[in-house]
């Protein structure tokens, strides 16, 4: 009986990321090869400059790489993982511009709506697709939840920031980020909210 | 679990607490397996948000510039596991260095893995004792509390004793005063009922004698007081007598001895009742007395 070790391409993500801790380059390589894409788009989305996406999303796998063995699989998923990195990074730049700044960018160009990317034929075709689940869970928030997970999520705003955006009561944007995140997980999840 | 546990487990998830508010959080969360468990599931549900977003292929140059600094982060860190291809002709070299590294690796992993729950416990530890103390803190502001409430009373107490106090004091001192007044009554009402004769002499030899007779008439009883009589033969006695109007013959109330200076004071009781004392006679008498008056009387009241 023999054990073959997976190449990078049959590799999951939590394999590339354990063997990325054993200091392995091609499996980091793999890695940033698949968590790049969605990340940059994050990134950009957040920051909206391309250049500062650039230096966020580099800052971002040089530390995956040094923290690799850091990944607890029983905590989190190595995409979630990444993602929380990139976000904190991300928030860091928004907040280091001051707090009236991000709020005026925010006010002025609104996100891209998570729900508004086109679902591709492939997705309609294949309802298993995770991509098209979870964008089909967001048009199913109601709009107020949706806007505000929005602002946190891709804006990086604070729940104050988004209080003060929106002109409504600090407790309705917790109670709406809270309500809208928990139905967000039973739709991906399948469930009934 | 309670909506502000929730509601921070989704701030939390989505990177939006900050500072002491995050760590207050994370202490939480370290003592609470539920909220670890909502914390994963809604950390993975945002993440899977950066999936909806439309994928972008970072520039090419990017990736170079990633692989660079991890390899020369690598080289500065001193050579260890993770070294650059290049360097591998030199790793193969010092292959049992690598394998030493190695154990170490795994060792200094194991200890991290350790310490790591070592903090865990030791912040768990620390997020009870802060409860203690905070407990603590509650049960001494309540004893405190306690303590004034009792003082107070303690106080009200006091003032409602202290005026008790002067009360009865109050009220002994008109009880002595009542006493005073009734005392003073009685011996008003006593003196009215009193009769005081003085008994005078027409024979020169007792006319310097001095006989004072107070009678209570209510007791049937009488003091008689002697001073400067004369002195008498000593086979004679003074012999004192009361005359009832209505009794025919003056009645007898004793013999009467007076010392060297002729003074004498005793009490008397006449041998029979007396209905009125009207007046009251000293005869000078044989020795021991008699019953109906034998001798001369010597002093006679008014």
């Amino acid at each position: 009986m023999s054990t073959r070790t997976p190449t990078v391409q049959d590799a999951t993500d939590e394999d590339l990321l354990v063997r990325a801790a054993g200091g392995d380059q091609s499996a980091f390589s793999a890695l940033y090869d698949r968590f790049s894409p969605p990340l940059f788009a994050l990134m950009r989305q957040m920051l909206g400059d391309e250049t500062e996406a650039e230096d966020v999303l580099q800052e971002g796998f040089v530390y995956v790489w040094k923290h690799a063995s850091q990944f607890d699989a029983a905590r989190a998923k190595p995409f979630t993982w990444a993602v929380m990195i990139f976000r904190h990074k991300a928030i860091d730049r928004i907040r280091a511009r001051g707090r009236r700044a991000r709020m005026e960018e925010a006010a002025a160009e609104m996100p891209e709506n998570l729900a508004a990317a086109p679902v591709s034929a492939d997705e309609a075709a294949d309802a298993v697709d995770r991509v098209a689940i979870v964008r089909e869970a967001v048009r199913g928030l109601p709009g107020e939840q949706r806007r505000m997970i929005e602002l946190s999520f891709l804006k990086g705003l604070t729940h104050h920031d988004i209080a003060s955006t929106l002109a409504v009561p600090l407790g309705t944007v917790k109670t709406n980020i809270r309500r809208g995140l928990l139905k967000l997980r039973d739709l991906v999840k399948g469930g009934t909210q | 679990m309670n909506d502000s546990l929730q509601d921070k487990a989704a701030l939390y998830a989505l990177g939006l607490l900050e500072g002491e508010e995050s760590r207050a959080f994370e202490l939480a969360m370290a003592k609470d397996p539920d909220l670890q468990a909502l914390v994963a599931e809604l950390s993975d549900t945002t993440a899977e948000l950066a999936l909806t977003l439309k994928p972008i292929a970072p520039p090419a140059h990017l990736k170079a510039k990633v692989m660079d600094s991890i390899i020369r982060s690598d080289s500065h860190s001193g050579g260890n596991a993770r070294m650059a291809p290049a360097r591998r002709s030199w790793a193969m070299a010092g292959w049992g260095i690598a394998a030493a590294v190695t154990v170490s690796s795994v060792w200094l992993f194991q200890e991290r893995q350790r310490l790591t729950r070592e903090i865990a416990i030791v912040t768990n530890g620390e997020a009870e004792a802060r409860a203690e103390l905070l407990d603590t803190a509650a049960k001494l502001a309540s004893i405190q509390q306690s303590e004034a409430t009792l003082k107070q009373q303690i106080a009200a107490a006091t003032q409602r004793d202290d005026k008790l106090n002067r009360e009865l004091a109050d009220a002994k001192s008109k009880a002595a005063q009542l006493a005073g007044e009734i005392a003073s009554l009685l011996k008003r009402n006593y003196l009215a009922e009193m009769q005081i004769s003085t008994l005078q002499s027409t024979v020169d030899e007792f006319k310097q004698g001095v006989a004072v007779v107070v009678w209570d008439s209510d007791k049937h009883e009488g003091v008689l007081k002697l001073e400067k009589m004369p002195p008498i033969d000593p086979q004679n006695d003074y012999q004192l007598w009361v005359v009832d109007p209505k009794n025919p013959a003056p009645v007898s109330a004793g013999v009467v001895s007076v010392d060297a200076q002729g003074f004498a004071k005793v009490d008397f009781k006449p041998v029979d009742i007396v209905s009125e004392a009207a007046k009251f006679a000293l005869s000078v008498e044989q020795k021991g007395g008699v019953d109906k008056v034998a001798g001369p009387i010597v002093l006679i009241s008014p």
